[in-house]
């Protein structure tokens, strides 16, 4: 029993070490980058990435302070909770690369009329209705403001193209 | 300049309310919105600026300029997502207000900072205006270091809870900020292959991902962005709310004098822009305050000093572009194409040749944020509401709205993904305590602290010394020096004053 209440008091320290993972990584992979290059193109480089790599040292040793105490562990609490957000948050970046992925096929109209009503749903919305016309506003506004009013470049599809056959 | 002459041009552009209003809610609209720049829009309309007169063509930029200028902060204040870089600071304060069930207070302070700030500084460059052109001159690369690193210490004011992390954060944001060709040989470093990263890391795509998508990804374990506290207070909103945001912004009117003349000085610098302006004030604004525990916890002085700085900046741009013919910024220099269009030569003989001209536009200005005051400040207790949206609706509309506003700016679709990657770097970030502002202060400042550093070590031949070789720049690193030890004097004044009252008691 008390060994239980010892684990739950753990600070779950594993996720702090995400950020200075990924800086660490940059930071190699930049020394590795720049290693040919003048002095004028890597000194802030090299003065930015030296701090770096020292702060996330001191970072790594006052986690290993921790862990080694007792106070913490490795868990990925701090990201991972609440669990019940999980699927939706997870489900959300999903929906997002596929959103992304679809756009030079579907174009921007119809590509965020099927992610609006995805992402509605995965939201856990359930009116027909307000998934609908959430649906129909988010995209007729994306399409005036990209497509009608600004012209950008942002890739055309079957909707797109049926707008400008009859208009 | 005669007070007939200014007179005779406040009239003419009052006359112009017809083009100045739509342009203020074009402004405010394409301000809300992330990745839609001024510059871009200006751009797009250049047909309609070049076929009207030219006084119509620059009251319609101007007030279109002011308004984007201010609209940045709105959705900075309701969901954390600032419209521009320069409302990247506002959300330190604005955003926790709204938690609090403040939004329409801290609407009103943005409002009224950014209006009255811009309106201050205009006067005063109307007044001031051969004096504010000599400015630019003396500030060089030299000078420029040391204003950069006022803005970057603002990594170390924000990291304070956790000075670790905050560095970390911080230091991580200025090596991304080093991605990109260097400034002298054009050599590409740490693209990943990437062509579209050869500019350098796009700021639209950074400030989507580590506020907007990282937020919403937070927003989605509650059922509304406040709590019901804070839920009670918006629905209650009333007219007196936005009065009493009017009473705080009176009782700051220092305040916002005094950060709006941080935004023209640093304005006045060509390349020096909003998003460093807005972070310097709001970092000096802290520094100098008696109570620099409470900011990033909603205090108005929180949301006057990035908001009023950055509109301080708009007349700040315009004096090097009438002045000496070089734009201050990427918007200055649309305006100076349509000038030059309708004849109009650049520099110190545009006072004496179209004086109309060069005045007219902080005549312009002037006007276009006293319309704007009458515009916006009505809208406040409607824009609040947003509060009440339930995270699940609004979470995907954020995300996948901002998503395609990061194809704004550049147009790539790279930039999307750029985005969301750092969405969840945000994300991340946001739940270990690493704050995405100390990450996005690297990313912003990084790029410009390298490129004055550079161009200074340049020009002494890698001598140091050269950063501390002008009377100007010394000044500065004095004041810098100043600003870093005040904080630590001021604490250790308190510990004392409380440990001398703990003893008179025993």
């Amino acid at each position: 029993m008390s060994s239980n209440r010892e684990s739950w008091s753990k600070t779950p320290l594993g996720a702090d070490l995400v950020i200075p993972g990924l800086a660490l990584a940059f930071a190699v992979y930049f020394f590795f980058s720049i290693a040919d290059l003048a002095w004028e193109a890597k000194a802030n480089g090299v003065l930015i990435g030296t701090v770096l790599v020292v702060l996330i040292g001191i970072q790594c040793v006052r986690i290993v302070v921790e862990l080694a105490g007792g106070k913490a562990d490795l868990g990925f609490d701090r990201v991972l909770k609440p669990r019940d957000a999980l699927p939706k948050r997870l489900g959300m970046v999903l929906l997002t690369v596929v959103f992304i992925a679809a756009l030079p096929w579907l174009g921007l109209t119809l590509d965020l009329l099927l992610a609006m009503a995805a992402g509605l749903y995965l939201m856990g919305a359930r009116k027909p209705s307000h998934i609908v016309w959430t649906t129909l506003g988010v995209a007729a506004c994306a399409y005036l403001m990209f497509i009608a009013f600004l012209d950008s470049d942002v890739p055309r599809g079957p909707i797109e193209k049926l707008i400008s056959i009859l208009f | 300049m005669t007070w007939e002459f200014l007179l005779g041009q406040f009239a003419t552009q009052f006359g112009l309310w017809w083009v100045i209003w739509p342009a203020i809610l074009l402004g405010i609209i394409v301000g809300i919105l992330p990745g839609f720049s001024p510059q871009n829009t200006l751009i797009m309309l250049l047909p309609l600026t070049l076929a009207v007169p030219v006084e119509v063509a620059l009251a319609f930029m101007i007030a279109l300029y002011c308004a984007n200028h201010l609209a940045g902060g709105i959705p900075a204040i309701l969901v954390k997502i600032p419209g521009s870089g320069g409302a990247a600071a506002t959300t330190l304060d604005g955003y926790p207000m709204t938690q609090k069930g403040q939004a329409q207070q801290a609407l009103v302070l943005c409002f009224t900072a950014s209006v009255f700030g811009g309106l201050i500084t205009t006067l005063a460059t109307l007044a001031l205006l051969p004096w504010l052109s000599q400015i630019g001159l003396y500030l060089r690369s030299v000078e420029m270091v040391v204003i950069m690193l006022f803005g970057l210490t603002l990594i170390a004011v924000i990291a304070a809870r956790d000075l670790l992390k905050g560095l970390i954060a911080g230091f991580f944001g200025l090596l991304i900020g080093v991605i990109g060709t260097d400034h002298v040989y054009n050599t590409p470093r740490a693209t990943m292959g990437f062509l579209e990263l050869y500019d350098g890391v796009p700021l639209v795509p950074a400030l989507i991902g580590l506020f907007a998508i990282s937020e919403a990804l937070v927003m989605i374990e509650e059922k509304l962005i406040v709590d019901s506290k804070g839920r009670q207070r918006a629905m209650r909103a009333q007219w007196t709310d936005t009065l009493d945001g009017l009473r705080m912004s009176l009782e700051r009117w220092w305040h916002i004098v005094w950060t709006g003349f941080v935004g023209l000085f640093i304005g006045i610098v060509p390349g020096a822009g909003a998003s460093i302006a807005s972070f310097v004030a709001y970092q000096q604004s802290r520094m100098w305050s008696k109570r620099p525990e409470l900011y990033g916890t909603g205090i108005p002085e929180g949301v006057i000093a990035p908001e009023s700085a950055n509109n301080g900046v708009t007349s700040g741009t315009l004096v090097p572009t009438l002045a000496l013919g070089v734009p201050g910024g990427s918007t200055a220099a649309v305006m100076m194409i349509v000038l030059q269009y309708h004849g109009m030569v650049m520099g110190p003989r545009l006072f004496s040749t179209n004086p109309e001209v060069a005045y007219g536009v902080f005549v312009s200005m002037a006007v276009a944020y006293i319309f704007m005051m009458f515009t916006i400040l009505p809208l406040a207790r409607y824009m609040s509401r947003i509060v009440l949206i339930e995270t699940t609706y609004l979470v995907p509309i954020i995300i996948l709205v901002t998503i395609v506003a990061a194809f704004g700016e550049r147009q790539y679709v790279f930039d999307m993904g750029l985005a969301l990657v750092f969405g969840v770097i945000g994300y991340i970030a946001h739940k270990t305590n690493y704050h995405v502002t100390a990450i996005l202060i690297g990313v912003i400042l990084g790029p410009l602290f390298e490129q004055y550093l550079v161009r200074s070590l340049r020009i002494s031949e890698g001598d140091l010394m050269i950063l501390f070789s002008s009377p100007i720049a010394n000044t500065l690193w004095g004041l810098l020096a100043l600003s870093l030890v005040l904080p630590f004097w001021r604490g250790w004044r308190q510990r004392k004053a409380q440990a001398e009252a703990f003893n008179e008691e025993w």
